[in-house]
C-alpha cells in the first residue's frame, strides 16, 4: 500500500484537523471527508445535548477509533443494504455491497416471472444480520403484492440470530409492509450432517426445521457462507476485517485433513446437499473469486441436480466488460470479481427468465455429457 | 408563503397538460420532489434517460471485494454517453440513494443543455427569483430600481443555489457538445 504523503496530510489538516487520522483507514482525502461528514452527523444525532463540548469529544473519540481501523459501520451502528438500513453490531459480519447487488438482482429477476408459487419460500443459510432475506422481501414486495413469501434465515451464532430478529422488526416497522409474508430466524449449524450422530450442542439444519415447524421444501436457497481459506485470510483480507469482524463469519472451521483451498470450500458441498433435500429450484451461493466460483460451479454440476449454472460477478446488472465471458462452459455475467454461483432447475428456469431445458427423455444419452448444455439468454434489462 | 396565484406563469400553462406523466419514468423521483403542486404543473416532464445511454461505475477500486474488505465507499458515477456529461454522487452512505440522486441530477443537466430556458431547473430558478423579486418589491417599493437590479443578480445566484438543493454533491465535468452550443439554448 502506498504511503500517505506528508503533503496530503498537511493539505487534509488545513481543511479539518480531524481529517489526517482518517486518512489512515480511508487512504484518500475524498473518502476521509465523506467519513468525517458521516461521523459528524452521527455525533450530532447521538449527543442529544446541545452542549458542543460533549459532541466534539464524542466526535473526536469516534475519529480515533476509526483511525485504529474499527469499521465505520460498527461506529455508526448500521450499513445500507439496497434500500434497507441494516443495524450492525460488533460480533456479526457487516453486510457487503456486493451481496446486496446480487440478492437484489436475483429478486428483480424473480419478480418479473409471470407465474410464481402461491407461497414463495426463500431459505438463507448463514444469515448474519438477516440482511439477505430482508432485502429479497423488500425487492419482491415492491412490485409483487400478489405474492406471499416466506423466509427462513439460519445462523450458528446467537448474536447473529438476535440481531437478525432485531433487524426484521426494525425494517418491517420502517417500511410498513402490507403483505402477508412470514420471516423467521433460527439458530442451527448447517455443517452438521443430519445423518451423522447428533452433536450434542447445536441442532442441525433439519432438526431446526422440525423444531420450529418450518416447511421441509424451499424454492430458493441463498447463502453467503464463510469462504476464506486460512492463507487468504492472512494475505488478502484487510486489517480492519481481521481485527474487528468475527472470524466465525469468514473462516470455515479447521479440519486437519483439508488443504488450504479445501478448507475455504468446506461449506459448499453441504449447501448443495441441503439444496437437494429442500428441493430448491434456484440456488445462489457467494464465493471469494472466479477460481472459487469455478470450483463451486463444478461441484454443482457434479451434483447432477441442476439444469443450468452460471457465474455472477460483483455487479451482475452491468454488462460484462472483461474476460472471461465464459468459464469452462459456465457463462460469466456482470462486472467485477467473481462473486456468485447461480444454479437453477425445473420451475426455477422461468422464474429467472431462462429457457426451460429440454426434457431428458427426449435427448439421447450421449448429449448428457460432462459439459452442461446451456440455453442462455442474457437477462433482460432491469430498471432501477 | 405568498398565494399560489402569484407563482403561476400563465404563458407556461399549456405545457402542463402533457407534463404529469412522471410515474412511469425510469428515474426515481418521489423522494426528491420538493416543489409544490402549483409549480410542478408548469414544469415540463423530466427527461427520460435510457439505461443504454449511461455508463455507470461505482468507483469500486481494485482488489478483492466481498468478505475480504469492508468498504465504506458508496460513490456512484454516471457518464451520459451521448453528451459526455459525468455526474458523481457520494453524498449518502446508501449507494441506492446515490444512484437515484445521480440519475436525477444527470437528467437535469441534460435537460438544461437540450431545453435551455425551458428546462425544469431554469423554470424553477426563474420562479425562485420571481418570488424573491416580488418580496423585495413589497419591502422597498421606493427603491424600485435598486430592487430590480437585485432581482437580476438573484437569477444568477439562484441557478447555483438550485444545484445545491438537497445537499447533493456532484461534479459536472463540463463537456459540452460543441455543435449543440449555438443552435440550442432557448
Ligand atoms: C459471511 S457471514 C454472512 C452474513 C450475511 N449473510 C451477510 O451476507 O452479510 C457468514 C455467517 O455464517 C455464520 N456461520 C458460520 N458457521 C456456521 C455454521 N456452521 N452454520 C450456520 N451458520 C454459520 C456466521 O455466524 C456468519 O454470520
Amino acid at each position: 500500500m502506498p504511503r500517505i504523503s506528508n503533503a496530503l496530510i498537511r493539505h487534509a489538516r488545513s481543511i479539518d484537523k480531524l481529517l489526517p487520522p482518517l486518512l489512515r483507514p480511508c487512504r484518500e482525502l475524498r473518502a476521509a471527508q465523506n467519513e468525517l461528514r458521516w461521523l459528524r452527523e452521527h455525533a450530532a444525532k447521538v449527543a442529544s445535548t446541545r452542549n458542543a463540548k460533549v459532541r466534539d469529544t464524542l466526535l473526536r473519540n469516534l475519529v480515533l477509533e476509526r483511525a485504529k481501523g474499527k469499521p465505520l459501520q460498527y461506529l455508526l451502528g448500521s450499513e445500507y443494504f439496497g434500500d434497507l438500513q441494516i443495524t450492525c453490531r460488533p460480533g456479526v459480519l457487516i453486510p457487503r455491497q456486493e451481496t446486496a447487488a446480487s440478492v437484489a438482482y436475483l429478486a428483480r429477476l424473480v419478480r418479473q416471472a409471470e407465474e410464481l408459487p402461491p407461497e414463495l419460500r426463500v431459505l438463507d443459510l448463514c444469515t448474519g444480520t438477516g440482511c439477505i432475506p430482508l432485502l429479497f422481501h423488500d425487492e419482491l414486495a415492491a412490485t409483487r403484492k400478489d405474492v406471499r413469501s416466506r423466509y427462513l434465515g439460519i445462523d450458528i451464532s446467537r448474536d447473529a440470530v438476535h440481531l437478525a430478529h432485531y433487524n426484521l422488526q426494525k425494517v418491517w416497522r420502517q417500511k410498513a409492509y402490507a403483505d402477508k409474508s412470514v420471516t423467521a430466524f433460527v439458530q442451527a449449524d448447517v455443517l452438521i450432517d443430519p445423518f451423522d450422530d447428533q452433536n450434542a450442542g447445536m441442532p442441525c439444519f433439519k432438526a431446526a426445521l422440525n423444531h420450529y415447524r418450518q416447511p421441509p421444501f424451499w424454492d430458493i436457497l441463498i447463502s453467503n457462507p464463510p469462504y476464506i481459506s486460512p492463507s487468504g485470510y492472512w494475505s488478502t483480507t484487510t486489517r480492519s476485517v481481521r481485527l474487528f469482524e468475527p472470524e466465525l463469519a469468514l473462516l470455515p472451521p479447521p479440519n486437519p485433513d483439508a488443504s488450504d483451498t479445501e478448507r475455504g470450500d468446506v461449506f459448499y458441498p453441504r449447501l448443495l446437499s441441503i439444496a437437494q433435500h429442500v428441493e430448491a429450484k434456484v440456488v445462489l451461493l457467494e464465493v471469494a473469486d472466479l477460481d472459487q466460483a469455478h470450483r463451486v460451479a463444478r461441484l454443482a454440476q457434479d451434483a447432477d441436480f441442476f439444469d443450468g449454472i452460471e457465474v455472477w460477478r460483483d455487479w451482475p446488472d452491468q454488462p460484462n466488460d472483461a474476460e472471461p465471458v465464459e468459464l469452462d462452459g459456465f457463462p460469466v455475467i456482470g462486472q467485477g470479481n467473481g462473486r456468485y454461483v447461480l444454479c437453477w432447475r425445473a420451475q426455477g428456469a422461468p422464474w429467472l427468465g431462462k429457457d426451460v431445458v429440454a426434457k431428458a427423455e427426449t435427448e439421447p444419452l450421449s448429449h448428457y455429457s460432462l459439459q452442461p448444455t446451456f440455453i442462455y439468454r442474457p437477462p433482460s434489462k432491469i430498471p432501477l | 408563503m405568498p398565494p399560489t396565484t402569484l407563482l403561476r406563469l400563465p404563458s407556461l400553462r399549456p405545457a402542463s397538460a402533457s407534463s404529469v406523466i412522471r410515474n412511469g419514468l425510469p428515474v426515481c423521483l418521489r423522494a426528491f420532489t420538493t416543489t409544490g403542486i402549483g409549480l410542478a404543473k408548469q414544469l415540463p416532464p423530466r427527461r427520460v434517460i435510457l439505461d443504454s445511454e449511461i455508463e455507470e461505475s461505482f468507483l469500486k477500486g481494485s482488489g478483492p471485494g466481498g468478505q475480504k474488505i469492508n468498504k465504506t465507499s458508496s460513490a456512484v458515477q454516471l457518464k451520459h454517453l451521448p453528451t459526455g456529461i459525468v455526474i458523481k454522487c457520494q453524498e449518502s452512505r446508501s449507494r441506492s440513494y446515490n444512484r437515484k440522486a445521480a440519475r436525477r441530477i444527470l437528467g437535469e443537466r441534460i435537460e438544461e443543455i437540450e431545453l435551455g430556458e425551458q428546462s425544469r431547473t431554469a423554470i424553477k430558478a426563474r420562479e425562485k427569483s420571481k418570488k424573491k423579486a416580488s418580496a423585495e418589491k413589497k419591502k422597498r417599493r421606493k427603491y424600485k430600481e435598486l430592487a430590480e437590479a437585485k432581482a437580476r443578480e438573484d437569477v444568477e445566484e439562484d441557478v447555483e443555489g438550485e444545484v445545491e438543493e438537497g445537499a447533493i454533491e456532484h461534479e459536472v465535468q463540463a463537456e459540452r457538445l460543441p455543435a449543440e452550443e449555438g443552435s440550442k439554448g432557448g
